[in-house]
This record gives C-alpha cells, sequence and structure tokens, in this order.
C-alpha cells in the first residue's frame, strides 16, 4: 500500500511538468498578452508598454520564461508575480484559496449527507410515487447549470429580502463576536453552497439508487432474506456497504474539484474564491496566475483520485494494490 | 471618479492676505495649524457628520500605490486618500488649487512655481513638505516603476524639470523650444503625491520594489495619505473600508472640517447584475446605470428611496475605422479606404439614430466630432454633419465612380467587387448591435460585408502589431482635454490607427492637426485652445478617419439618504468630502 502511495506521488512530478509546460505554451500561442488592453490607452506610449514588457520578463523566449519560472518554483517555492496585482501569485491564491474550501466542503457535506439516504430510500421502495418524485427533482438537479439556479436564488433572495444577496460576509463583520461571524458565513453560504449541493445530490443520488438496485437483486441478499435475517441488516449491514464502493470513486473525484468545482457559481453569486480570480487571470492574461492556479488544480486532482483508490482499499478488502 | 475641490479663489486671496473684505457676510476660515484651508463652497448643502457610504465596483484594486494605478478600481480607492498639487472641477472640468493653494508662470511660459498650501499633514501625522512633491516625481521618473504619468512629464523625449525651493515652494521647468505650457497645469494634475517617509525605502531598493509596495496585500497602517479618508482594511474580493481623515484640510461655507461621513466602503461585486441588485435592495448607496436600465430604475424611484438622474453624456464613444495603411491592406482596398469620398458615403449610411435607440435605449446623442458633446469646455458643435441617408450616400459613391451593378453589387471604377470584414471586440454586446446595424446598411448599398468579431487580445494585436485589419468598431477613453491625446492625433502615434507612425504626415489635414496639437500645447489661454480645438474637430469630421456614433449618456442613481447631489460633467454626483447621510446613524 506504502509503495503503491509512494509510486503514485513519484508519477505525479512527469505529469506535472507535462501539465505546467503544455498550458505555458498554449497560453502564450493565444493571441495578445496582458499588456493588450494598456496599448489601446491614448496616453500610454509604446515605450512605456515595452518597458513594463521588460519588467514582466515577456520580452524573452518562452522557453527562458518557463525555465525561469520553473527555477523560481525549486528554489523558493514561488510561483511568480501577477502582473495585474504587483503581489506573489502564492498570496493572492491564499487570500482565497480559504474561501472556496469552505464552499465547496459545505456543499459536499450537504450533497452526501442528503443525497445517499434519499438514494437508499428511493431504491428500497421502487416505482413508489415518492420514488418517482425524487427521481424528477434529480433530473432537474441534474439539468440545470448552477449558474442558472444561483441567479434564480439571488432573485429569491432579492424578492424575500431574507438572505444577503451575494457576497461572504456583512459590511460590520470585523465587529462581530466569534458566533456571530460563523453565523454571518453561514448566511451568505444558503445560497451558493444550496446550488451546488443540489447539483450535486442530483447525481450521487441517482447513483446511489441505481447501485443499491442492483446489489437487491444479488443471490447473497436473497439469501440473508431466506434465512429470516430483518429487512433493516439486510439493507444497512449488506447491501449498501456494497453500493457504496462505486461512490468512493466518486468522492475522490469531488476531492479533486473542491478548488474548481465552483468556479462558475462563484462569479454569479459574488464569493470570493479561487474561481473569480482565476477567470479574471485569464481573461487578462496573467500568464503566472493562471500557471499557478492550474498547478494547484492538478495537484488537487491527482491527489484526491489517490485518496478514492486508498479509501477504495480500506473499504473493499477485495481491493489490494501490492 | 477622481476626487476634485473647488477653491473660493478671490476668498483665498483676501484671507491670505489677512484682510476681512468689506460687506462679506463669511467669517474668517481656518483650521488649527492650516490658516488657508480649502473651502468646498460648490457644495449646495451644509452637512451632517456621521454616517457611512457604501458604493459597489465590479472589479477589485489592483494596487494602493497611487503612483503606479492605473485601473478605476484602484482609483477609487486612492482616489480617497490621495491628492495632487491642482485638481480638476468636477462640475466645469476647470483647474483648481488642491495641495498647491496657488502659483505663478514666468513670462515665457516655461517655468512654473507652485505654493503648498500651509499645515497639510498626512494621515500619520508628518507635515507635507515639497520634499514629498519632489520624491514622488522621482519615482514617476524611476526605471521599473510602471506608471502611465511618465509619458505625460515626457515631451519629446526630454523630462520635465523641476527643483525644490524651499519647504513649501516648488519650480517646474520645462523644455526649451517646447511648450507643453498649454497643458502643463492638466499634467501637473495627474501626479499624486505620495509620501516620501513612507516610501522613500521601498525606491531606495529599486523601481521594480517600489512598484511593488503598497500593494494589496499592504497593511493599510503602512498607507498615509492627505486625502479625506484613510484606509482601514481591505479583504480581497470583498470589500475595503476607509475612515474619515480626522486632520483633513478643507472646510465647508461654516467652517467646519469636511468630510462629514464617517466611513466609505466599497464592495467588490462579480458583476454589473449584483451591483445592480445590492443597489435595489438597499445594500449600497450609488448605482452607475447604464442607459438601458434608466426607464426600469425611474419607475422604481419611490419605492426604493432613490433618485435616478438624467445625466449628461460621458465623454467616450464608439467609432468605426477603416485601414488606411499600406503595411496592413492592399489595393483595391487601400484606394476605397483611402479615399474621403468613400469614407463620407459610409459616413451617411450609419443609422446614429437607430444605434441611439436600439443599443442605448435612446439614452445617447448622435456624435459628429471626436470631442463628446459632454465635454462642455471644449465640444464643437458646428462640425459637419452627416446624418443618415442611404441615397445620399449612393450618389456620393456614384460620384466618386462606383456603380451598383444588375446583381446588386457595388463595384469599384475597376470592376472590384466592394467587399470587407468588419471586426470589434467580441463580448462587448453594445459594438456587436451597433456592428450589424452597420453591416445591414453597408449591405443595402451593394457593398458585401462580413461581421467578424474576435477576442479583444488579437483585435489590440492586429491593431498596435500587424496591421492586418480592415475596419473595426472601438471606443478609446477620453480625457477632458483632447492634448492629451497625442498617441492617437499625432501622425507619429502609435495608436494613429488608421494609418500610424508615420514618418511625416502623408496627407495635408492630418499635417493640420498636427500642427494644432503643437500650437495647443503650446497655448496657455483657454479659451484660445478651444478655438484650436474647434478647428481641430472640424478636420475630423471633414475627412473622417474615425466615425464617431454617438455619446451615451449617464444615469446615476443615488440614495435619497445622501445629500449634497449635483451632477457634474460626466454625470459624477458630487464630491467625496462633501458627501453626508441626511438621517442619523444607519
Amino acid at each position: 500500500m506504502l509503495r503503491h502511495i509512494a509510486q503514485r506521488l513519484i508519477n505525479l512530478i512527469p505529469l506535472l511538468f507535462g501539465v505546467s509546460l503544455l498550458s505555458f505554451v498554449v497560453i502564450q500561442l493565444s493571441p495578445g498578452d496582458f499588456l493588450s488592453e494598456m496599448r489601446l490607452n491614448p496616453v500610454v506610449s509604446a515605450e512605456t508598454i515595452e518597458a513594463m514588457r521588460r519588467n514582466f520578463g515577456l520580452d524573452q523566449p518562452v522557453h527562458i520564461q518557463y525555465l525561469k519560472w520553473l527555477r523560481q518554483i525549486f528554489l523558493r517555492g514561488d510561483l511568480g508575480i501577477s502582473f495585474a496585482y504587483h503581489v506573489p501569485v502564492t498570496w493572492l491564491i491564499g487570500s482565497r484559496l480559504l474561501n472556496t474550501l469552505i464552499l465547496n466542503i459545505a456543499a459536499l457535506i450537504i450533497a452526501w449527507a442528503v443525497a445517499i439516504p434519499i438514494g437508499i430510500h428511493a431504491a428500497t421502495r421502487q416505482y413508489s410515487w415518492s420514488d418517482n418524485a425524487l427521481s424528477m427533482t434529480a433530473y432537474l438537479g441534474i439539468s440545470t447549470p448552477t449558474f442558472f439556479s444561483g441567479l434564480l436564488l439571488l432573485l429569491v433572495a432579492f424578492k424575500t429580502r431574507l438572505l444577503p444577496i451575494g457576497g461572504m460576509t456583512s459590511l460590520d463583520y470585523e465587529f462581530f463576536p466569534w458566533y456571530g461571524k460563523i453565523l454571518d458565513v453561514a448566511r451568505h453560504l444558503v445560497i451558493p453552497a444550496t446550488v451546488l449541493a443540489f447539483t450535486a445530490s442530483a447525481g450521487l443520488m441517482r447513483q446511489m439508487r441505481g447501485n443499491l438496485l442492483e446489489e437487491l437483486r444479488q443471490d447473497y441478499v436473497r439469501t440473508a432474506r431466506a434465512k429470516g435475517l430483518a429487512e433493516r441488516p439486510v439493507i444497512y449491514k449488506h447491501a449498501v456497504r456494497n453500493a457504496i464502493n462505486p461512490l468512493i470513486t466518486l468522492f475522490g473525484f469531488e476531492i479533486g474539484g473542491l478548488l474548481s468545482g465552483s468556479a462558475i457559481l462563484e462569479n454569479v453569486v459574488g464569493w470570493p474564491g479561487l474561481g473569480r480570480l482565476i477567470l479574471e487571470a485569464l481573461v487578462q492574461k496573467d500568464l503566472y496566475v493562471v500557471m499557478g492556479s492550474l498547478m494547484i488544480g492538478s495537484v488537487t486532482l491527482v491527489l484526491g483520485n489517490l485518496m478514492a483508490d486508498i479509501l477504495l482499499a480500506v473499504a473493499d478488502p477485495r481491493i489490494r494494490y501490492d | 471618479m477622481r476626487r476634485t475641490a473647488i477653491a473660493m479663489t478671490v476668498a483665498v486671496i483676501l484671507l491670505a492676505g489677512g484682510i476681512v473684505p468689506l460687506g462679506a457676510q463669511q467669517p474668517k476660515l481656518s483650521l488649527p495649524g492650516i490658516p488657508n484651508p480649502g473651502v468646498a463652497s460648490y457644495a449646495p448643502e451644509v452637512g451632517k457628520y456621521g454616517g457611512t457610504y457604501v458604493i459597489s465596483q465590479i472589479s477589485d484594486p489592483r494596487t494602493f500605490n497611487p503612483i503606479v494605478v492605473q485601473d478605476t478600481a484602484s482609483g477609487a480607492f486612492t482616489g480617497a486618500y490621495s491628492e495632487s498639487l491642482v485638481d480638476q472641477d468636477y462640475l466645469t472640468g476647470e483647474i483648481v488649487p488642491s495641495l498647491a493653494e496657488s502659483w505663478t508662470t514666468s513670462q515665457d511660459g516655461r517655468t512654473w512655481t507652485f505654493t503648498l498650501r500651509e499645515g497639510i499633514r498626512w494621515s500619520d501625522g508628518k507635515p507635507l513638505t515639497t520634499e514629498d512633491v519632489d520624491f514622488s516625481l522621482k519615482a514617476i521618473f524611476t526605471e521599473g516603476v510602471d506608471n502611465s504619468a511618465v509619458d505625460l512629464l515626457t515631451f519629446q523625449g526630454q523630462p520635465l524639470k523641476w527643483k525644490v525651493l524651499d519647504r513649501r515652494r516648488i519650480q517646474f521647468t520645462t523644455p526649451r523650444n517646447l511648450c507643453p505650457v498649454g497643458l502643463f497645469l492638466r499634467l501637473i494634475g495627474a501626479v499624486d503625491v505620495v509620501p516620501k517617509h513612507k516610501l522613500g525605502d521601498a525606491l531606495a531598493r529599486g523601481g521594480a520594489e517600489f512598484t511593488k509596495t503598497w500593494g494589496i496585500n499592504a497593511n493599510p497602517k503602512d498607507i498615509a495619505g492627505t486625502g479625506p479618508f484613510i484606509l482601514q482594511s481591505y479583504v480581497p474580493g470583498q470589500r475595503g473600508v476607509l475612515l474619515r481623515n480626522p486632520g483633513y484640510w478643507q472646510v465647508d461655507i461654516k467652517g467646519q472640517r469636511l468630510p462629514y461621513l464617517t466611513r466609505y466602503v466599497i464592495l467588490t461585486v462579480p458583476n454589473l447584475e449584483q451591483a445592480r441588485l445590492k443597489f435595489l435592495a438597499g445594500e449600497t448607496d450609488f448605482y452607475p446605470a447604464r442607459p438601458r436600465e434608466f426607464a426600469e430604475l425611474k419607475a422604481g424611484e419611490k419605492a426604493g428611496n432613490y433618485t435616478v438622474y438624467d445625466g449628461p453624456e460621458g465623454f467616450g464613444s464608439e467609432f468605426l475605422v477603416l485601414n488606411q495603411n499600406p503595411a496592413g491592406v492592399a489595393p483595391p482596398k487601400l484606394t476605397w479606404f483611402q479615399d474621403v469620398r468613400f469614407r463620407r458615403a459610409l459616413n451617411h449610411a450609419i443609422d446614429r439614430n437607430t444605434i441611439a435607440q436600439q443599443v442605448y435605449a435612446g439614452r445617447a446623442t448622435p456624435a459628429w466630432s471626436p470631442v463628446s458633446i459632454g465635454n462642455k469646455l471644449y465640444f464643437n458643435d458646428k462640425v459637419p454633419q452627416y446624418p443618415y441617408n442611404l441615397d445620399r450616400a449612393q450618389q456620393l459613391l456614384a460620384e466618386a465612380g462606383y456603380r451598383k451593378g444588375a446583381d446588386g453589387l457595388l463595384r469599384d471604377p475597376q470592376g472590384n467587387v466592394v467587399e470587407f470584414t468588419l471586426s470589434t471586440n467580441a463580448g462587448n454586446t453594445d459594438r456587436e448591435a451597433i456592428g450589424n446595424i452597420l453591416r445591414q446598411d453597408f449591405v443595402k448599398l451593394g457593398m458585401r460585408v462580413t461581421f467578424a468579431p474576435e477576442s479583444f487580445p488579437s483585435l489590440v494585436g492586429k491593431l498596435t502589431g500587424s496591421y492586418k485589419w480592415e475596419a473595426i468598431i472601438i471606443g478609446l477613453t477620453g480625457g477632458i482635454e483632447p492634448g492629451t491625446g497625442r498617441n492617437v492625433w499625432l501622425s507619429s502615434g502609435d495608436l494613429h490607427m488608421w494609418r500610424p507612425n508615420q514618418t511625416k504626415p502623408e496627407t495635408e489635414w492630418e499635417a493640420e492637426i498636427d500642427r494644432l496639437f503643437e500650437q495647443v500645447a503650446c497655448e496657455p489661454s483657454s479659451a484660445k485652445r478651444k478655438t484650436l480645438y474647434a478647428r481641430f474637430q472640424e478636420i475630423v469630421a471633414q475627412n473622417l478617419p474615425l466615425m464617431y456614433f454617438t455619446n451615451p449618456k449617464t444615469q446615476p442613481a443615488v440614495r435619497n439618504t445622501i445629500g449634497n447631489v449635483k451632477l457634474g460633467l460626466q454625470g459624477v454626483t458630487g464630491t467625496l468630502e462633501t458627501r453626508y447621510y441626511k438621517l442619523a446613524y444607519k
């Protein structure tokens, strides 16, 4: 097991090289650079723009730029400087990272807490009216894009004035006691976390229902029932445990998406997370911010999958990596 | 929005001499340690102290360093705590005293001496001196400091020269034979004065270090200014909070120290949609509405306890430009685009009223001049106009030898079908809508026009780099003084889009614009500059290198609880220091 983990972590290194090299080249190949907007400013001269290009190191050949960037990372763990903000990329990402994690973890917990019981419920009462109603809702959840449901809920918040319209904290946040701060963030979390959880739980619930139905048709379930075991232990001790296995893989994927899964929604509801930062950087071609966030995204994706594999081995004794 | 201020010049002179004018009702206004404070006599009301003013903007600030600021989102912050020697009156556009209480010019107009107002202190208590002004200018000219003021203060490769005379007086000398005197005050108004005792160490470590100092990761306690507010806190992606500067150097007409407000909060929102919702829900006090929203906002005024104002036209405008650069297009297209008769015919086919109606919901005025009608100082209303008339356009084309064939296609005298690609930056819905209106009418003239919006960086790459484009719809930001747009209008300019970087003017009218811009730079009298600018506008309207569409209007919406709202140029609703909260504390 440990060997397997070490192997996977070692595999990460060439992968990250590949991802970084490819994205670096692709970003540079697309037309224009960070200074495009400034070139259309009537009072800024071409010399000044050239000087800025030099300051940013954009006048050098792409491979030199790439190697310099790599060297910084290896020597100092420095992901470079943002062109737009003149601050280190690590600071910029750090200032948003926690916010995105709060949102996604909240959504993850809600989604799993809701989807698993509902999935079990639907499977055990197949084709009942509640199963049908839940399935309908799930289809709705899968097919509604987050930006749409986000906007819809913002409009509801606006009409009812029950919830704040976007953002993460209130104006007087700094003056609240610690429990007030938690409550304040929680109030702001309601809309984005609900939207994310709704979409995620819809898929999960369908998955859980399908898996469980599959398991319930297995011989061992019939055997268990035949020997007179009560229905509850049959379902919860045996069938559910087996049905949940494929979901663990899904869980790994979701861990990988913790940083990027909410990007679009963040831009709709104004959650001050990584998504907004990255989108803006991408549009402006703020090179090192884009690179930094891509790297962090790749790492979390790989680690998430690794975690899923480990969890799977823990949950299912039949799986061995050695 | 830059902070602006007016001082009562007359009162200032009299009070400075310590003479109480006969019959003057006005008591002598002064502040402890500041014998001659600025007086906000333009404010319609005397306000009350206290309260919070909340606005939102759709971008985060990028820096808190006033010298390196280039975007409006950062400007909203630095404008609240940073000031210049002189300021622009937001109502009239005239230059008024600010940190400098007065100035003199030498006979030849090349030497300017400014005197700082006595007793002004930085928000950390240190006195403001000419050393700080000297330091700010040095920072601008230091290699590696990213800023755009350096271009304004460099004249044909020669930088501005200056000398500190004493603690309150500083003297500027402009290079021999070059005379930016006409624009000098505007240029000096673009230089924010920053504290040497706070930023001196950073500059000593080099320009790149200075650019990074006072970044968005700075501790607000390290930031000092002379302006009405002080930065208290900033949370990325959420909000910045500014607090009243208790030692500010301006007073109201009763002699009470400004500003009135206790707190000024700038929220970051992801888009204009949310900015509007937050305003309607009462979370913010100000919303600069888009033209299309005017009618709807107007209807909700009572319920929302706000007023949306029918503001004047802004300074910006979208325009159509045809490529006349031989390095970018070849004949026959080059021949058409260089032919003024062709351009005039096209201009007659631009339906400005439809653009105003469909794109701006009627809240735009047809534009014929490179200077916006909203620029009260320099707008010329007598330039040639080209009302929408397809028959007239057809007739002009026929006079120039263009014939419409039996197949309905327009052909030039050599028999080439007139066809070209029209582009703009994709995602800008206004420009895309304008492009579609234009295309429809050009097609009616028999032209084959492909409308193909592309990404902004690629468009800019073509405009300033490869020159491989045919027709583009775009806009430029405009200042009040057209003379600062030398990059666009001088034939040698990089942004002289239709034919940039000419070694000598290719046409007579471009040569005349070059001469006019040199004259304008040498002309200290605002009235004479106006005549020169009038001629410039006339030439552009006759030769149409750029075909302007409309000047969209502004429609600022302000909560009724906010006092001292008075509309100025570009729909600015007042100054930060005179804003006040009408009710008791929120």
